[in-house]
């Protein structure tokens, strides 16, 4: 099991190391654009589409690492007021529900990617890219996602059957819960330590 | 069907369902239940043309910019060079907190950014110099919601975006608001300190040397304002463009001040990822839903219901802004701006209001929910920074500036040529 999650870990990292590379090479070619257009009234044609292309790219494949952090937002003002059973379901839910909407948009993607292929279709700048190849990249970076996905939601429940709620809220629930909750361990611990005789 | 929709999207965001999830299976439920064919077939296509939007491409630049500048030092520079500049008011850094953070948002496009690169700087300030601790800490966070409503402003990409308003000229919209509330912010502070003078510390020696001297320090964000709002007025540039020129900018001041280092790009990099995945993944799912809600006529419908209300445009505008006032207290603004600007404007725009000063007062709005209880993401951000004591210390110090918000919204009304008359001078 632990062997899955580093592996899923690596991923995920990857994952957001492609996107930055293609987020930071877009910069780059936007910069060399406008100051060829400014100096040389000459263009490189199509910078803006190569943008478009590593924002798609970069958010698929970064999507993971994001829900690893757990950084997608989630509204918890009542949610910290239920109890520890009922948060757990939350997150559970949750999860499955983000995981279970862009697995769908993933699947209606290897549509798109389908059709794009089918059809042989170039993008319209001078460039002529065949769209399927950003596509494909764009749909394995969702797919990628919706796997380690579906492995933190199998690592979660395997912790709680486990009997390890604190485990699982860690690895899914909202950040504030979760410093709540080291919150608590500490205190418990504090309170522990004068009875242990340290 | 209006009912229903309510219904089903308090629910999932009650149970705290992650906000894009939540509108995606808000989008796929509605379209199960009133659509006449399947919406969820043009899933794949929305999905693709909203991930590879060029506009939307500014988004992760912005990031990045305010992920540079937060490691490259400027701010703590630019910080001590405007306590140098302005001792003399009743209320002393307080007023260069609220300044340094009306600079550092006209080169950041996020109020977080700004609340957290200025109140690292500031806060070990309030035991040295004996401030009240708790204005001192309102200051940072109001002060720092500055940085979606001075340009540049992701917010204002996204509302752009969403109902297809020109980016620049809601950049100008919003500069000349933006110093009067920094200004009105000020007056705040300067008010609060003459009514109770135990609420300001002590002041910092300055001298026309130091001051001098402190000048340079406030070149780099000049540097970077110009680079991203300059090059867009000079027509060198379009709003995506100027953003990545400002990732340029920054770039090179970090360099400059030597703290480019590979582990401050690779921090800047994860953080910039982290930040853009999570607010696409909320683009991605809004657009689906706003796929559907228009496809099912739900917005035909809230328009039919609003205009049986009979409502004069004043009574619309005052509801909407109380509308957002309660909801700003319990969500995050992006997730409520994307929910919410796809029917609210239109409604608006219909009755007659400009859609330039709708996107300033909504930003104005935005900024409000960031500093209210209990869900503004500013007081957690600067409680965050604080690492101690109570979170209500933080609440109880930004109310008076939550007071100072709203005259702000009632000058926008009253006065709508303070965002109107720069964009409608520069386009003629």
């Amino acid at each position: 099991m632990r062997a899955i999650t580093t592996c899923v870990d690596r991923i995920a990292r990857a994952g957001v190391w492609l996107g930055g590379a293609l987020i930071l090479l877009a910069v780059v070619l936007i910069g060399i654009d406008v100051v060829l257009r400014k100096l040389f009234s000459a263009s490189i044609g199509g910078a803006d589409e190569l943008a478009g292309y590593a924002l798609a790219i970069g958010t698929a494949w970064a999507l993971a690492a994001a829900l690893l952090d757990r950084a997608h937002i989630r509204i918890d003002s009542l949610y910290l007021l239920l109890p520890a059973p009922l948060r757990t379901f939350c997150d559970l839910l949750g999860l499955a529900l983000f995981v279970g909407f862009f697995a769908l948009v993933g699947w209606h993607g290897i549509g798109v990617v389908q059709q794009s292929w089918a059809s042989g279709s170039r993008s319209q700048s001078a460039l002529e890219i065949p769209v399927v190849v950003p596509q494909l990249l764009w749909a394995i970076g969702l797919g990628t996602f919706v796997v380690i996905g579906a492995v933190l939601f199998l690592t979660a429940v395997g912790r709680l059957l486990a009997g390890d709620r604190a485990g699982a809220g860690r690895l899914i629930g909202t950040r504030s819960a979760q410093e709540e909750i080291e919150e608590d361990l500490q205190a418990a611990e504090a309170r522990r330590m004068p009875a242990s005789g340290r | 069907m209006i009912p229903v929709t309510l219904l089903i999207l308090l629910a999932l965001l009650a149970a705290a369902v992650p906000v894009a999830a939540a509108l995606g299976v808000l989008g796929l439920a509605l379209g199960e239940i009133y659509a006449r064919f399947p919406l969820s077939l043009a899933m794949g296509e929305l999905a693709w043309s909203t991930s590879n939007s060029f506009l939307l491409v500014a988004i992760p630049f912005f990031v990045l910019l305010g992920e540079i500048l937060l490691r490259s030092g400027m701010a703590e520079r630019m910080y001590a060079a405007l306590v140098q500049w302005m001792p003399w008011l009743p209320g002393g850094l307080m007023h260069s907190n609220i300044v340094a953070c009306a600079l550092f948002a006209a080169t950041s496009g996020s109020s977080v950014a700004t609340a957290a690169t200025i109140g690292t700087v500031a806060l070990g300030e309030v035991e040295r110099r004996g401030y009240n601790e708790r204005l001192f800490l309102g200051t940072i966070a109001a002060g720092g919601t500055l940085g979606i409503l001075i340009p540049p402003s992701i917010n204002m990409i996204v509302y752009g975006v969403l109902t297809e308003t020109s980016i620049p000229q809601l950049y100008l919209a919003g500069l000349l608001p933006g110093v009067v509330l920094a200004l009105l912010f000020s007056l705040t502070v300067l008010v609060a300190c003459l009514l109770r003078p135990g609420l300001d510390g002590t002041r910092i020696e300055t001298s026309w040397e130091g001051r001098r001297r402190s000048l340079p320090d406030l070149v780099p964000p000049l540097f970077i304002f110009i680079a991203v709002i300059g090059s867009i007025y000079a027509g060198l540039a379009t709003a995506t463009e100027s953003a990545a020129l400002g990732v340029l900018a920054a770039l090179a001041v970090a360099a400059w001040r030597r703290s480019l280092t590979l582990a401050v790009v690779r921090e800047a990099i994860e953080g910039t990822m982290r930040t853009t995945a999570m607010i696409m993944a909320i683009l991605i799912a809004a657009y689906f839903l706003n796929f559907v809600i228009t496809s099912i006529g739900l917005t035909a419908q809230v328009n039919n219901y609003v205009t049986s209300l009979g409502l004069s445009p004043m009574g619309l505008l005052i509801a909407v802004v109380v509308f957002y006032l309660i909801l700003g207290m319990f969500m995050e603004t992006l997730s409520m701006m994307v929910a919410t600007v796809p029917i609210i404007a239109p409604l608006m725009i219909n009755a007659g209001f400009d859609p330039v000063w709708l996107g300033v007062l909504i930003v104005v709005l935005m900024e409000t929910a960031m500093i209210t209880p209990p869900v503004g993401i500013n007081l957690y951000v600067v409680q965050g920074l604080r690492k101690r004591g109570r979170i209500d210390d933080v609440i109880i110090g930004t109310a008076p500036f939550v007071l100072t918000m709203l005259l702000m919204i009632a000058v926008l009304i009253f006065w709508p040529d303070i965002a109107l008359w720069l964009p409608r001078s520069a386009s003629r």
